[in-house]
């Protein structure tokens, strides 16, 4: 698939689908090893006490995004870094 | 039909494919791309691709019914049977030129509209409420995005040996709605 992912990333640079790229996003995913990373659950539980409803937490580069849903009920989605737990501003920072 | 035949009667085009369906179809290609290229990480542009989709193929099926001849499933849509048949006969290189779609490319039109079709609802659907962030939907929205993947590969395959072996650019007759006018060994 990893090559796939590259192609598609040539793909979208060669016809500019994704208009002037947004101002770069807040900080970066983590780079360091898996056995650096906080666990999941230590992100669930904290967005929990938050007040969301998490639906799932995948793993994304060295990021984590999650699916859930805020206290008013809406759709959030949200990125962060895997080691710190720190939210990233781009909800996808972890895919690109 | 002999390589001579051929070339007697390459001046002598007639129409084929509507405006429309030849809109249609280049939109559509343009966007699956659009959408597959987007699939990891350009959330807004994929889904904008995937509305676009949706609408195209609505459009496509409704004039599917009302469309001009050859836009028509019920000129080009044929029963397994006969899909087989012409197969079997392009393997042993047989096989007869069609004005309109032919018994394979139809059945390859009907997968690729409802293969695009379907991956298009299930996108949506992960935007929704009930499947927003929901693992098995995900699993059935990239299966069948693969799919058509594999399908367009296909496509663009038999469109290839067409052209090849009835000796004339079926891209270029999508694009100008123009093909060779029927000889007497042809289905038109």
């Amino acid at each position: 698939m990893k090559t796939g992912t590259k192609i598609r990333a040539s793909l979208v640079a060669v016809l500019a689908v994704a208009a002037a790229s947004p101002a770069v996003a807040e900080g970066k995913c983590s780079t360091a090893p898996r056995s650096n990373w906080q666990p999941k659950e230590a992100l669930q539980q904290r967005l929990e006490e938050g007040g969301y409803r998490v639906r799932q937490i995948k793993v994304e580069g060295g990021c984590y995004e999650v699916y859930a849903f805020d206290k008013n009920g809406a759709r959030a989605n949200m990125a962060y870094n895997a080691e710190t737990l720190e939210k990233l501003a781009d909800p996808e920072a972890g895919e690109k | 039909m002999s390589a001579v035949m051929a070339d007697c009667m390459a001046d002598k085009r007639v129409r084929v494919w509507d405006p429309l369906v030849r809109l249609f179809h280049w939109s559509l290609a343009l966007s699956v791309i659009v959408a597959w290229a987007t699939s990891e990480g350009w959330r807004a542009s994929h889904e904008a691709a995937g509305y676009v989709v949706a609408a195209l193929v609505s459009a496509r099926v409704a004039w599917g019914f009302v469309g001009s001849r050859y836009a028509r499933f019920g000129q080009f849509v044929q029963p397994p049977a006969i899909v087989a048949r012409y197969l079997k006969a392009i393997a042993s290189g047989g096989e007869r030129r069609y004005l309109g779609h032919n018994p394979a490319g139809a059945a390859m039109i009907v997968a690729l509209l409802a293969g695009i079709g379907a991956t298009a609802v299930t996108g949506w659907l992960l935007t929704t409420d009930a499947f927003w962030g929901s693992k098995p939907m995900e699993l059935v929205h990239s299966l069948f995005g693969n799919g058509i993947v594999a399908l367009a590969c296909l496509h663009v395959a038999g469109v290839a040996l067409a052209s090849w072996r009835h000796r004339e650019n079926l891209v270029r007759a999508m694009v100008t709605g123009l093909k060779r006018a029927p000889g007497p060994a042809d289905v038109a």
